[in-house]
This record gives structure tokens, sequence and C-alpha cells, in this order.
């Protein structure tokens, strides 16, 4: 029992430094420390402390427990989601520069979610089986457009970086073609909804809303963490990870899967947030390292950090008026990626 | 205790690469292969891996037919050095050499690890690089460390004598000469520690020199296989690189210039 019991402490501290796992335990208090001010702030005036004392009026538990936590709480998933799937995508594609929205993974997920709005509201009026079916359409789209990127680069094979952005800059055109023509057939009230996806916002979201997305994308990080090894070694070519014992198709559609259901599931429920799964990654690499042991826990976490930060700027920035989330992810990602560009053309 | 190659053919694209090839490795051996560019060496290595099926013909540890092995168990039996790998991330030289550890989730592995990683540093003299970045290491630096990495996935307990293979590309590429008998030292320390070995070469000294037996292959097929001191002779070699060759024996050397 005992030797049970420090194998698996030994498991969990393995292939990671003692830095690294100092970074993951900051990143976690920031998390929480950002999910606190972000729960209190607001155009709403709110204070957490007299919430737990129990010295809140009802109008302000409700705004707390049904506007304000779902959505920090949203934004937290979101942000760590695409902060992970940008970290495993990376990793399985052995290129710095695979960002979801870049891809057009973000793109295919909004797709198969527009076409459920547009289209889905004929056939499934019911409310709650139309909160899985948007999840579950947005999968749908991510994986069909991660299958695409398999079979035109030939397997993932290392083609170069600028092939896959090419072909996420198809990929990309192709959905746009799409959503554009649902919202010409779409009618007001649903092209109120479509303008949302283009734009990425966390508001409006309610509690039966989020339950789903919240299992989808727990789900997917717990199974998506287990493969942080196998990332690893797949950094030395598949030929190389297979002869280290890794069953490479296997890893590959697990890691797929995986982060196509995080990043459908996100792009379900909030649009297409931009920039957010290429930034996270590179920042957690600068700050502690490569190996994705560390990585992908600490791409989750800077990533809820920073999407929850985002978010509480869209809300205060212009008071009482929001700005969507996905133009400041943006604004400052596109210049990041950018400066990507021009290091790596140096290298 | 025998890795066994038996009457393999393998065409890729319309083109025979491999003809009837049949090879064995015994524990505690050092078979070196050698041969022209192009002959099929590396592809012979990667259908011994079991990264290429052969159209015919079987491969098999032990006994046991690769088919049937699963590839966990395969990464516990050989290890294998290829050519060349790049990295694309900025891992450090330590992440490179700890990606050969295999986990057996027992607790000889995860207890013996510290000692195993400090022995095979040193041993390849890499332990003053553990700190750097891979991708800042010199081809020859970066060799070394891809050596140490493949050595530490062959490591078990003391007491365990499971069969274990070594296949290794062309390890000597792009090494100085002081590495070089670094590194062919070791794989004669470790085929005394029963370890069987194949090992791609280009230096026909160094193959005579080390190895217990010689595989000449051209074409795809295997011209000649066995104790150097008999198969390397001067027609023979001539006709098969194509250039004048002189042999001397006692000890045996190859001359070609």
């Amino acid at each position: 029992m005992i030797s049970r019991a420090l194998s698996l402490k030994s498991s969990i501290t393995e292939f990671i430094s003692s830095k690294q796992l100092l970074i993951l335990f900051l990143l976690c208090i920031f998390t929480f420390l950002s999910i606190f001010i972000a729960i209190g702030t607001g155009s709403y005036d709110l204070s957490v402390i007299n919430f737990l004392l129990g010295k809140t009026s009802g109008l302000q538990n409700i705004v707390l427990l049904e506007i304000r936590v779902p959505r920090v709480i949203l934004s937290a998933i979101v942000g760590a989601s695409l902060g992970i799937a940008g970290a495993a995508l990376q990793g399985l594609f052995r290129n710095p520069l695979a960002d979801p929205g870049l891809i057009g993974v973000s793109a295919g997920a909004a797709l198969g979610a527009t076409t459920i709005i547009v289209i889905g509201a004929n056939f499934f009026p019911n409310l709650y089986l139309g909160s899985f079916l948007l999840p579950v359409a947005a999968i749908s789209g991510a994986c069909f457009v991660i299958f695409m990127l398999y079979v035109l680069t030939k397997g993932f094979g290392y083609q170069g970086v600028t092939y896959m952005l090419l072909v996420g800059i198809a990929v990309n055109a192709i959905a746009g073609v799409g959503i554009g023509i649902l919202t010409y057939i779409s009618s007001d009230a649903e092209l109120r909804s479509l303008t949302f996806w283009t734009m990425g916002s966390f508001g409006g979201v309610t509690w039966p809303l989020l339950v789903p997305a919240i299992i989808i994308i727990f789900i997917s990080l717990v199974f998506l963490i287990p493969n942080a090894r196998k990332l690893d070694l797949l950094q030395l070519g598949e030929p190389e990870a297979y002869r280290l014992g890794i069953d490479v198709q296997r890893v590959k559609l697990s890691i797929i899967f995986t982060s196509a259901s995080a990043v459908g599931a996100s792009v379900a429920l909030s649009g297409m947030i931009g920039f957010v799964g290429l930034v996270v990654p590179h920042l957690v690499r600068l700050i502690g390292g490569v190996n994705h042991k560390y990585l992908l826990p600490g791409s989750a976490l800077m990533g809820a950090c920073l999407m929850i930060i985002a978010d509480l700027f869209s809300r205060i920035l212009l008071q009482p008026a929001e700005i969507p989330v996905g133009l400041i992810t943006s604004a400052i990602g596109s210049p990041f990626f950018l400066w990507l560009i021009f290091r790596m053309k140096r290298l | 205790m025998s890795l066994n190659l038996e009457s393999v053919s393998l065409k890729l694209d319309n083109r025979q690469i491999l003809k009837d090839v049949s090879l064995e490795i015994n524990e505690g051996e050092i078979v070196s292969v050698i041969g022209p560019n192009g002959a099929g060496k590396s592809t012979l290595l990667n259908v011994l891996t079991g990264d290429i099926n052969p159209d015919s013909g079987e491969i098999s540890y032990d006994n046991k037919q690769l088919k049937q092995i699963s590839i966990q168990e395969r990464a516990f039996t050989r290890s294998v050095m290829s050519q060349m790998q790049t990295l694309v991330f900025n891992f450090s030289v330590k992440d490179v050499i700890e990606m050969g550890w295999l986990q057996r989730g027992n607790s000889d592995f995860s207890n013996n690890f510290s000692m195993a990683f400090e022995n095979v540093t040193k041993e390849c003299n890499v332990h003053n690089l553990i700190h750097r970045k891979f991708n800042s290491l010199s081809g020859g630096e970066q060799r070394r460390v891809h050596f140490a990495r493949t050595l530490l996935q062959l490591w078990r307990p003391s007491e365990s004598n499971d069969p274990r293979y070594l296949l290794l590309d062309e390890p000597t590429a792009n090494l100085d000469l002081s590495s070089e008998m670094l590194l062919m030292n070791i794989l004669k320390k470790r085929a005394s520690l029963n370890v069987g070995i194949l090992v791609i070469l280009h230096d026909l000294n160094l193959a005579s020199h080390f190895a217990d037996k010689i595989a000449i292959i051209k074409d795809g097929e295997i011209m000649a296989f066995g104790e150097p001191e008999k198969i390397m002779e001067d027609a023979f070699l001539t006709s098969i690189y194509e250039v004048p060759i002189k042999v001397k024996h006692d000890p045996l050397r190859v001359h070609y210039y």
C-alpha cells in the first residue's frame, strides 16, 4: 500500500521540475484571485465578502448567482479549454503557430453552431435538447475541420509551419462562406445571435446553457492531460514516438477528439474568441519550459486567468456598455502573432 | 536468445528495397551492417524495429514474432537510435534524455530514475550539458544526447536478464574522434552486458575492429555475413564499393586511398 502511494506521488512529480510546480501553484492562486475580483466587479456594485457574510439583498443575490457567477465561470472554462487545446494542437502538429482559431477549428465549430441556430430551430424546438445540441453541433464542426487538416497535411506530416496556416486560411474562408449563407437566410432574431458568434462574448449565459458545456469541457480536459508525456515523445517525430512505445495513431485520435470537444463546446457558448490558444501556451512556455506535463495544466490555468481578466475589461472599460471580449483578445493577440512570425523568421 | 530476420523482402514504389534478407543478432553480439548509399541499410533497420512491415518474411525477437509483441513491449525489448531528429520546441537536454525513460508502473523503475539518469549522462559525457537547450547544441553534441536517451531506454534493474537489443543507424556521423571512440566503447561494454547490437556504419575499419560479425549489403541483398576476418577481402570489397580496396590482416585494416 505504501509503495503504491509512493509510486503515485512520483508519477505526479515525475518529469516536472519544482520550479514548474511552483508556477502551476501560483497560476492556481491567480486564477482564484481573478475569479474573486471578477465576481465582485461590474456595473452593478456588489461585494463578494458581504455575500459570503449573508449581508446582501435579494436583488444582489440574483445578480451575483444568476448573472455574475455563471459568466465568470464560463470565461474561466472557455479560457482554460482554448489554452489547453492550443497547447495540445501545437504539440500534435509540432507547430508553434497552430491555434484553434488560426487553423480554422473554431470556424468549423462556429459553422456547426450557426447551422443549428438557423436551421436546427425548425427541427428541435425543445430548449433543453437544444442546449446540448448546440455544443454537439459545434464539436462536430471542429472535428470535421481537424480531420480535413489531417487529410490535407497527409496525416500531420511535417510540411513546414506555413503550409498548415495556408490550409487554415482556406478552411476559415470556406467556413466563412457557410456562415455567410446562413446569415443571409436567417431571420432577424437569429441574426442577432449570429452576430454574437463572429465577435465572441460571455454575456447572456445561463446555468441551463452552461452545465452541459462544463461537463463536456471537463471530460475533455480529464482525457487530455494524461496525454502529456505522449505529446512530449511525439516531438521526436512519429517514428521515434512509436519506438518509445507510443501507439501514435491512437494518441493522435484522442488528442484531436478531446481538443475538438473542448474548442467546440467553448465556441458553442461564447462564439469565436481568437488568439487565446496561440498566446497562452507561448506565455506558459516562456515562463517555465516546454514539457507538456507542465504546459497542458499551465495553459489551462493561464487561459482561465487571462480570459477572466479580458472579460472583466470588456465589462468595465465602457460601463455600462460592453466591448465584445473577442475584440479584446484579438487586439492583444494579433500583434503578438506578428511578433512570433518575425521571431521565427530570424531563427 | 536472438533477434532474427528470415527471408524478408520489401518493395516500395515498385522498387525492390530488400531481397530475401536473413540475419541473426545474438545476445551480447555486435553486428555491423555496411554497404554503399542506397543499399537498403536504413530500411533494413526500419523493418527490424517494426516501423515498416515487410511484404514477406518473418521478424522475431527471442522466437516471438514481432507482430505478436505489443507496441509498448517492443519499446522495452529494443531501443533505436536513428539518424537525426529535430525539435520544434525549446526542450532542455534533460527533457530530451528523460524521454527515453520508460514507465513500467512498478517501483523498481520509478525509484531508480535519478540513478539511471546520472549514470547514463556521465557515461555518454553529456552530464555537463543537461541544463542547456537541446537546439543550442552542436550536431555532435545532439547525437550524444540522443545516444544517452537510447541507452536510458534500455535500463533494467541489475538482477533482470530480459533480452535487450540496441539498433543504431550511423551513430558516429558528425562525431569527433573522441566521441566516436566513446560511443563504440560503450557499445562494446553493452554487448558484454548481454545486449544484442546492430549498428549501421560507414567506416570499414571501425566496423572491422568493433563488430563480432559484419553484414555487407548491396542493392537490398546480403552479399556476405560473418566474422570480419573471414569476409573482409580485397576483390570482394572492391566489387561492392567500386573503388580499389586493399585489406591487410593482423590487425585487420582496410585501405582505400
